[in-house]
Formats: C-alpha cells, structure tokens, sequence
C-alpha cells in the first residue's frame, strides 16, 4: 500500500498560518502536523527523525514546510534542513515566512508581465521603489526584481533600518551578486522622478503613494500593490486592478491590485507545494523558485 | 461510513517527535493531532475528552500516544490515561518517550537471542552493564533486563551518587534490582568489565564509551550490543549492521559476539510499527509500555 504524504509544517511563531495549512492539504498532502515555536538549534532534531523514520522511497511522500514572519530566519533554517540531510535519507523543504517569498512573487511577475506586454520592455535596468520594503514581501520582492536587473531602492520611515535591510537583502539573500539600495520615506517625491516601477509592501490600510506622488512621476511604469484593505497603498490602485491606467499617471502608468497579485501567488504557492510531491530528488524551495513558477503560470495563462 | 482512526499524540515538550508522527501514519492511522506542553494534571481530561466524545465502536478507532523525554514523566502520564478510562469508554494508549522503550526493547530482545544461540545462556545467568545508563534508552534497557532477571548495573560516565539515585528511583517503581556504577576513564571501566556477561552501550551519539583495550580485560564477556549509529560506534569493533559477528577485540572471551545499531534498528522500526497497528487492531484496549514492548521485541527476533 502506498503511504500517505506527510507534510512537517515548522513555523518560529506560536501558531502555523491556516492559510499554509489549507494550501498544504489542497496540493495533495495528507497529512499536515504542525511544529510550533521551534528554535533554528531543534531544526536537526526535527529534519532526522522526519528523515530515519521512513524508507527512502516514502520520504518522497515526505516533506518539511517552513513558515514563521521573519525572512531570514526562515532561510536560515531552509539552509540548516539542508545541511541536517544524511543522503539518500533527504526530503524536500519550502520556506515560505508569511506567504511573502510566494506574495512577492507574485507581485514581481505581474509587474514583468505589464513591462513586457504594454511598454515592450523587461525589468533590466529598471528603477524601482520599494516602498514600506522593510517587511518580508518588500525584501523578497527587492532581491527576486534585483535578480533580474533591475536596480531596487528599499524605502523605509527610518533610513538607518532601511539600509539595514538593503544591506541584508544584498549580502544574505542575493549572495552578495547584487546591489539593493536604501531610501527614507520622507525623500520619496526625490526618488519618484526617476521610478519606472513602484511596489507598496507597507502595512494594510496605509497610502505610500498619494495621488500627487503620481503626478510627479514621468516615467512611471508599472504601481503594484498588495494591500487589499482600504485605504489603498497607491492612490487610484483597487484590489482588482489588473493592468488598468492609473489615473492622473502623465505616463500612462498601470496598476496591479491586491486581488491580481493574491491570484498568482496562489498558483504558486499551491504549485511549489505540489513540486514537492512530484518532484523525483528533493528540493529546496524558497523565493527565486516562487518567482520561477509565478513567471511560468503568467506565460502559460497568456 | 467507517469513522476515521485518529490518533492523539500527547508530548510534555514544545513539539512532537516527526520520527512519532510518519510512524503513526505508516502505521494506519488516519488523522495524528499533536498536543504539546502537556502536563500530568492535564491527562485525565484530555483522556476522558478523548472517550466520551465517541461511540463505543468509534474508541476502537482511537489512540492516545505519549512521547517527550522522560521516562518516569510518561509512565505516569500512561498510568493517568489508564486510570481515567470509564469502561466501555476506553482507548488504547502507547507510551513510547523518544522511542526509548521500544529502542531498548529491542536492544535487549537482539542482545538475549544471539546470548542463547552462541552460548545457550539466559539473561538470567548473566551480569549486564548498561553504559548511558542513566539516559532514556539506557534506563529502559536496564529494567527490562533486570526484571528478566539479569545482574544489571547501570553506568553513568559522571557520577556515583547521580546513578546510584537513578538506580534507586525506577526500583521502587518497577520492582527491578539495578545497581548504579560511575566509569569516567578506561580504568573504571577495566574493573567494571573483567566478569560481565553482557554490555549494553547506550550512550550519546558518535561517543566511543569501549575501546579495545578496555574490551582485551573482559574474561567472559559473551554478548554486545550498541544502539549508537553515528561513528565512532559506541563499542570498538561492532559495526552497524552486524548481527551476531565475532567480537574481534574481545579477545580474552571466548566467543564473544556483538549487535550493531542498525541491527537494532530494524527490530525497532517494526516493534513501533507493529504496536502502532496493534492499538487499531485489537477487540479491547490496550496499554503499552516498555514491558509490552519487550514481549513483542521477542516474538519479532
């Protein structure tokens, strides 16, 4: 008898997310056990006894989830799984903190697929801000953008916090291959002049980029926001805006909404976890493999 | 329809073991909720939650695990969960702390089967010394081999008094007879080893606790087993799959043979699994500890 999929579902935090949760138990795992509060030094512990329990041919059928807020955390302890497995006795691993590395995505993707399709252009050599790009999404979606060329400021109330994160995103999870800069909020209508892509990662309920931010702007492109509570993050950018003319853009830029970018991080969320399961060798997911697949669903759905 | 199986899998600690949770599932059962942080007082609620909110028929398709670390902790979480069971309303429960009881049941089960092969003894005849003696599988090890009737001595590497109260502790509890040793150099162990039958080397993880020259002092030395599967081994010389193979340095013990980890193992990973199906096969409920392990560890080798 085949047995069934276990799903190992590790999280920092007090409790799993039930979005992580749903998700899991929707891409085919059985079974979904949480983890909770577990410390990156248990990390050992747990990935052995997942992986000396069952026969190598079941632990295909197994596999480790990492959730948790925190970005660095989460890839800290997808690298110490790495290291914890005794080959062949290995599973696959997906961090995901927050949903973020599968939200920012997302995001990503859909503000290539607007570049691409209405301003025949790529993400090369893009300037982009980052705005409220402190949190988990914004420096996901900072590195995966910076990755493909663009040149990525993360903008930040506190400047010094700001380029402390830049300086992460650069050094940690780009590998030091890439150059993310830093920006305070209140020099905002400094950076819009020259922006060519704006991504509003703040706090739900929060406008990063007023109506009159916009006006400024010559060469915006591309607005994407994944606020899906009201206010919204960009003046003039709904939840179900999909590609749609901001208004009073001088530069005919479009707007990404919540609800469009919510779509796509779903597809590939629920496609990564499925990956996991299919997948003939373990692998190890995190942020460059989100945007990976967020890219390939845009492609396959246009 | 036929209810679902679940099984509810109480630990003392922050998390449960993912080691417990494949083996469930592979096991049978259909839906594992973890309960952590559990505490003694808290067992008879959680039980009797566990059997009243089920049919007589649905409880045959439900368990209660326990795990954690500590030995003494899950026997009396078992005790509690036997003694809040209100027949009919009854469920099986397992107890099995970092997979200590059927890690030393089966230890035992290998180590007494290759004694009455290769020298038609009985654990019975024999004086054991128990090295990690005082940690999980080290203690578990001890009383089962001491309530079959062997001379046990329970080594810790640090401290007499700390083994001499361990000792003393599960033999008021179980009616065992364990003594409590210190070794923490070769020469300890020397004069520990000269006129045993039987070492149990239950220690850390990639520790060597014997080396040739401490295994060259046993005269009479017939049987070692070694549950440490990260080299170095626990015991010179035994290699992780041997199963009865001569123990080469050894050499003042006429026929002495060792057990490795992984031939441990083996009869470990099908002695939880078979308990693990035995809690949703069985007609009346059942309480399984490390006595029921060994029984079964038995059968198995």
């Amino acid at each position: 008898m085949e047995k069934p999929f276990i799903l190992h579902m590790l999280t920092t935090a007090k409790n799993l997310s039930p979005f992580d949760v749903n998700m899991a138990l929707d891409a085919g795992w059985v079974s979904a056990l949480p983890y909770t509060n577990v410390e990156a030094s248990e990390i050992q512990g747990l990935v052995q006894d997942a992986i000396f329990s069952r026969s190598t041919k079941n632990l295909k059928r197994t596999g480790i989830f990492i959730g948790g807020r925190d970005t660095k955390q989460a890839m800290d302890m997808l690298n110490s799984a790495k290291r914890s497995m005794v080959p062949p006795f290995e599973v696959s691993v997906f961090a995901d903190p927050s949903g973020a590395f599968t939200t920012a995505a997302g995001m990503v993707a859909a503000v290539e697929h607007e570049l691409i399709t209405k301003f025949n252009t790529t993400l090369a050599g893009k300037n982009i801000l980052a705005l409220g790009g402190t949190g988990p999404v914004g420096q996901a979606a900072a590195v995966i953008s910076a990755q493909a060329g663009a040149n990525v400021r993360i903008i930040g109330r506190q400047l010094e916090k700001a380029q402390h994160i830049a300086d992460m995103c650069s050094n940690e999870f780009g590998d030091g291959k890439i150059t993310i800069t830093a920006g305070a909020d209140s020099d905002k209508s400094e950076y819009i002049k020259t922006a060519d892509v704006v991504f509003a990662t703040g706090a739900a309920g929060i406008e990063l980029l007023s109506a009159a931010l916009i006006a400024l702007a010559p060469q915006l492109k591309v607005a994407a926001d994944v606020n899906a509570v009201p206010p919204a993050g960009i003046a003039g950018v709904d939840a179900f805006n999909n590609g749609t003319l901001i208004e009073g853009s001088i530069s005919g830029a479009v707007g990404i909404g919540a609800l469009a970018i919510g779509n796509i991080k779903y597809q590939a969320q629920n496609r990564l976890l499925k990956k996991m399961i299919s997948s003939e060798k373990p692998v190890y997911l995190h942020f460059e493999h989100a945007f990976e697949i967020a890219r390939d669903y845009i492609k396959s759905n246009s | 329809m036929e209810k679902r199986s679940i099984l509810h899998m109480l630990d003392p600690m922050p998390n449960n073991s993912p080691f417990d949770v494949n083996m469930a599932m592979d096991a049978g059962f259909d839906v594992l909720v973890p309960y952590s942080n559990v505490k003694l007082d808290s067992v008879n609620r959680l039980t009797q939650d566990t059997i009243f909110s089920r049919s007589p028929a649905g409880i045959k398709r439900t368990g209660i695990f326990i795990g954690g670390r500590d030995l003494g902790l899950a026997i009396d979480m078992l005790d509690a969960c036997q003694q809040a069971m209100v027949p009919p309303f009854e469920v099986s429960v397992f107890a099995d702390p970092s997979g200590a009881f059927t890690t030393a049941a089966a230890l035992v089960a290998c180590v007494e089967k290759e004694l009455k092969i290769k020298h038609g003894k009985e654990l019975k005849d024999s004086k054991v010394l128990v090295f990690g003696g005082t940690g999980p599988v080290g203690i578990a090890t001890g009383i089962i081999a001491s309530l079959a009737g062997a001379d046990t001595y329970l080594v810790d590497h640090l401290s007499n008094e700390a083994a001499a109260e361990v000792a003393k502790t599960y033999n008021r509890r179980f009616g065992c007879a364990l003594t409590g040793v210190c070794a923490n150099n070769d020469s300890d162990k020397i004069n520990l080893i000269a006129d045993v039958d039987i070492i149990f080397s239950a220690a850390k993880a990639g520790v060597q606790v014997l080396n040739s020259l401490v295994l060259k002092e046993a005269n009479q030395l017939k049987v070692a087993g070694d549950v440490n599967a990260v080299p170095p081994m626990g015991i010179e010389g035994i290699k992780r799959n041997d199963l009865g193979v001569s123990l080469t340095h050894a050499i003042n013990s006429k026929g002495a043979v060792g057990v490795g980890a992984l031939a441990v193992g083996n009869v470990k990973y099908q002695l939880q699994h078979n308990m693990l199906k035995s809690m949703l096969e069985t007609k009346t409920p059942l309480f399984l500890d490390f006595r029921a392990a060994f029984i079964k560890a038995r059968e198995i080798v």
